[in-house]
């Protein structure tokens, strides 16, 4: 047990003594909030001073590209705008210490924000979608994910940076590397390297796509489940979509639900995987990923129910939409204090083995998306 | 084990750091304060507030 750690167990009243003293907490709190406030536009704040403003602006001066926002290719969102600010605030000015004790709510705030996330997955907007494009939607997912651990491991990639990449990339959206940080247990420097490798893979992967997509002669209809299924972010599928045509595009939006409504299965399979492997290899020090936990997490669980819920339909539109307004707060304010503790060497230091599984396993995947595409369409398993 | 400056206070306290008993008290406020806001606003709602 550290030093810290004792202290803590000597003060400890109850439960609550982890938020500390207001007077103590209070400047990392404002920190937070103003980088939160000024970094997005936050449901109830009429701030127009702020980075998401700054990019809206900017891509208006860049222009469309294949009718997607620049910043939104680069994965500008309530995420990664205040984990930026927070990493320039904290490279140019430095972190104060008086801070410290407020920014350690970003553990509560991580399991918060996820909890929170269940109403959003509501499975049935997908039903619409037909049973082939779903099957190929959660084969995707599980196909991705197990195979981008299976190359992380034979590369000998940390097990952490290769559970959030396979998390990131399976899932189509790179929020998933910040929602598996707690989970795993990686490093922040490993988040924001993993999910700048998917990016630059994404970037290279939306420009490869409609190529293959020609080259196949695949109907514009499924050319746009492909894109969803095999590029890196949303804008960057759409952006693939729309470079082969129009209707691609169109349909890359429709078969988009599908993608984001199993999403939470990716991060729970590569959770539940890594959990299995450190409790099944315990002595083995190479096992980092979720190291430090030893069981089941509580939280976890309840987001698991909350999600069944949602699948039920008890979280109607208005509450839904409510509960997620609050999850833009509560990551933002985490993603603040996440950009605050990194510097520039601490994501570098994670070197480019990341971005070697991304590419290759982003690479086999597309080959296998668009093979089994081709070959339902051909069965007419899809039809055109 | 090396301290990292950024995250680290004078006293030795890192606000990256998470472990052990501290941990399970921050997932406990984060799961009581999460269950209390999405059931009320559910709440809110079946009973025509908003």
């Amino acid at each position: 047990m550290s030093a810290n750690a004792a202290v803590y167990e000597q003060n400890r009243r109850s439960f609550l003594s982890s938020l500390y003293s207001f007077r103590e907490a209070l400047p990392g709190l404002l920190a937070m909030l103003f980088i939160a406030v000024f970094a997005n536009n936050l449901p109830g704040v009429p701030n127009p001073l702020t980075l998401e403003n700054l990019f809206y602006w900017l891509d208006g001066v860049i222009g469309p590209l294949n009718h997607q926002p620049f910043s939104k290719i680069m994965n500008s969102n309530f995420v990664w705008n205040p984990l930026l600010l927070g990493l320039l605030i904290a490279n140019i000015f430095g972190v104060p210490d008086a801070w410290k004790r407020g920014l350690s709510y970003i553990h509560m705030l991580m399991p918060l924000g996820i909890i929170m996330l269940a109403p959003h997955f509501m499975i049935f907007h997908a039903f619409k979608l037909g049973a082939a494009p779903i099957v190929l939607c959660l084969a995707s997912l599980f196909i991705t994910a197990s195979l981008t651990l299976l190359l992380a491991r034979w590369l000998k990639l940390d097990d952490r940076q290769g559970s959030i990449i396979a998390g990131g990339l399976s899932t189509g959206d790179p929020h998933v590397c910040a929602i598996l940080m707690p989970l795993i247990k990686a490093k922040g420097g490993q988040v924001v390297n993993s999910l700048a490798g998917i990016i630059v893979f994404g970037l290279l992967a939306m420009n490869l796509l409609p190529l293959l997509g020609s080259w196949l002669e695949l109907p514009e209809k499924y050319f746009g489940l492909a894109a969803v299924l095999g590029v890196g972010n949303g804008h960057q599928a759409l952006y693939a979509a729309f470079d082969l045509g129009y209707e691609a595009g169109r349909y890359a939006q429709w078969f988009d639900v599908g993608r984001h409504v199993v999403m939470p299965a990716g991060f729970l399979y590569v959770f539940i995987v890594m959990f299995i492997r450190q409790r099944r290899y315990q002595s083995d020090p190479t096992v980092l990923a979720t190291r430090g936990i030893n069981q089941f997490p509580l939280w976890l669980g309840v987001f698991i129910f909350l999600w069944v819920l949602a699948a039920l339909h008890l979280f109607k539109e208005p509450a839904h939409h409510a509960v997620f307004n609050l999850v833009k707060w509560d990551f933002s304010l985490a993603a603040g204090a996440l950009g605050l503790s990194l510097s520039w060497r601490d994501i570098g230091a994670w070197g480019f083995k990341g971005f070697l599984v991304t590419c290759i396993a982003g690479l086999i995947r597309i080959v296998l998306l668009l093979a089994a595409i081709a070959v339902c369409v051909k069965t007419g398993l899809l039809a055109v | 084990m090396e301290l990292n400056p950024r995250t680290t206070d004078p006293q030795g306290f890192d606000y990256m750091a998470n472990s052990g008993r501290e941990e399970q008290d921050r997932d406990t406020c984060g799961l009581i304060l999460a269950l209390i806001l999405v059931l009320s606003l559910t709440a809110l709602q079946y009973l025509g507030l908003y």
